[in-house]
């Protein structure tokens, strides 16, 4: 086997096991969240107190779904080689995500400005414990974008061998929507 | 002329998010007009439709899958080498 081709072997392998890796951590991750919003029936049963902004719960929502895309879209720019695409939509998900965690600390504040809401009542320790949860994810997502941004906005190599910093942070960013897609009606829409 | 197949339509980004967007829309109308059980039994659903559709074609699952057959090919034909 030639030197060049052993090394494709190398990277294609340690691609694999990174790939593994991530996925197991993803799924240990998602388990917390899990026993998170199961813990909600428990605390409240399946009450929503009508305090509850319905059409800031749906707008996060659509927020987050967009971001999917972009990030999506970086990932495909990575790996077919196109740097324009590939930034540019980096760039885009990460403002979809400090708008979105602008709307949890607006959540927030109207939270607290009811008393069912209260961090201290039982629907106030779901709302803060899942939705803050939640944000720090968002939150380490967009420090992992950031990075991501930096790292490959002046790269001289682009292209399927050498996207896994970007897929690795644009699946990590996915799993944050996966988990909104069911902290969303758990919070908002059972009733 | 556009020579794209039906499958890679629908596997287009804008697509899945368009199916995406409707179901939360759904979701949401559900919620207004539904209670107790059923309407539980349609949240789950539509939540796990929602995330299988991420999972599957914005996360790659499928690309997973083929890693895990590579390493278990990968450990077998090792192991017969060994013997």
């Amino acid at each position: 086997m030639s030197t060049h081709a052993s090394e494709i072997t190398t990277k294609l392998q340690s691609l694999t096991v990174n790939r593994l890796g991530l996925w197991l951590f993803l799924v240990s991750d998602a388990s917390f969240f899990v026993a998170l919003i199961s813990s909600r029936f428990f605390v409240y049963g399946t009450d929503t107190p009508s305090e509850i902004n319905q059409f800031l719960g749906l707008g996060l929502t659509v927020l987050l779904l967009l971001s999917s895309l972009t990030a999506y879209r970086a990932e495909a720019g990575a790996e077919s080689g196109n740097r324009t695409k590939m930034t540019r939509n980096i760039l885009l998900t990460i403002v979809i995500g400090v708008i979105f965690l602008v709307g949890v600390g607006f959540e927030w504040y109207i939270a607290l400005g009811h008393e069912v809401t209260w961090p201290s009542k039982p629907y106030g320790t779901v709302l803060f414990t899942l939705t803050g949860v939640h944000a720090t994810h968002v939150l380490t997502g967009l420090l992992a974008l950031a990075v991501v941004y930096f790292l490959k906005r002046k790269s001289i190599i682009i292209g399927p061998e050498n996207s896994w910093a970007v897929e690795g942070a644009v699946k990590y960013w996915h799993l944050v929507d996966v988990a909104w897609v069911f902290i969303y009606p758990t919070l908002y829409l059972v009733n | 002329m556009n020579t794209k197949s039906i499958s890679q339509i629908l596997r287009t980004e804008w697509f899945l998010i368009g199916v995406l967007l409707l179901l939360t829309a759904i979701e949401f109308g559900v919620a207004l007009t539904l209670t107790g059980a059923l309407l539980l039994l349609c949240l789950l659903i539509i939540g796990l439709v929602k995330a299988g559709l991420i999972i599957q074609y914005f996360m790659h699952f499928g690309q997973l899958w083929k890693n895990i057959t590579d390493i278990w090919w990968g450990i077998l034909l090792t192991s017969e080498e060994e013997e």
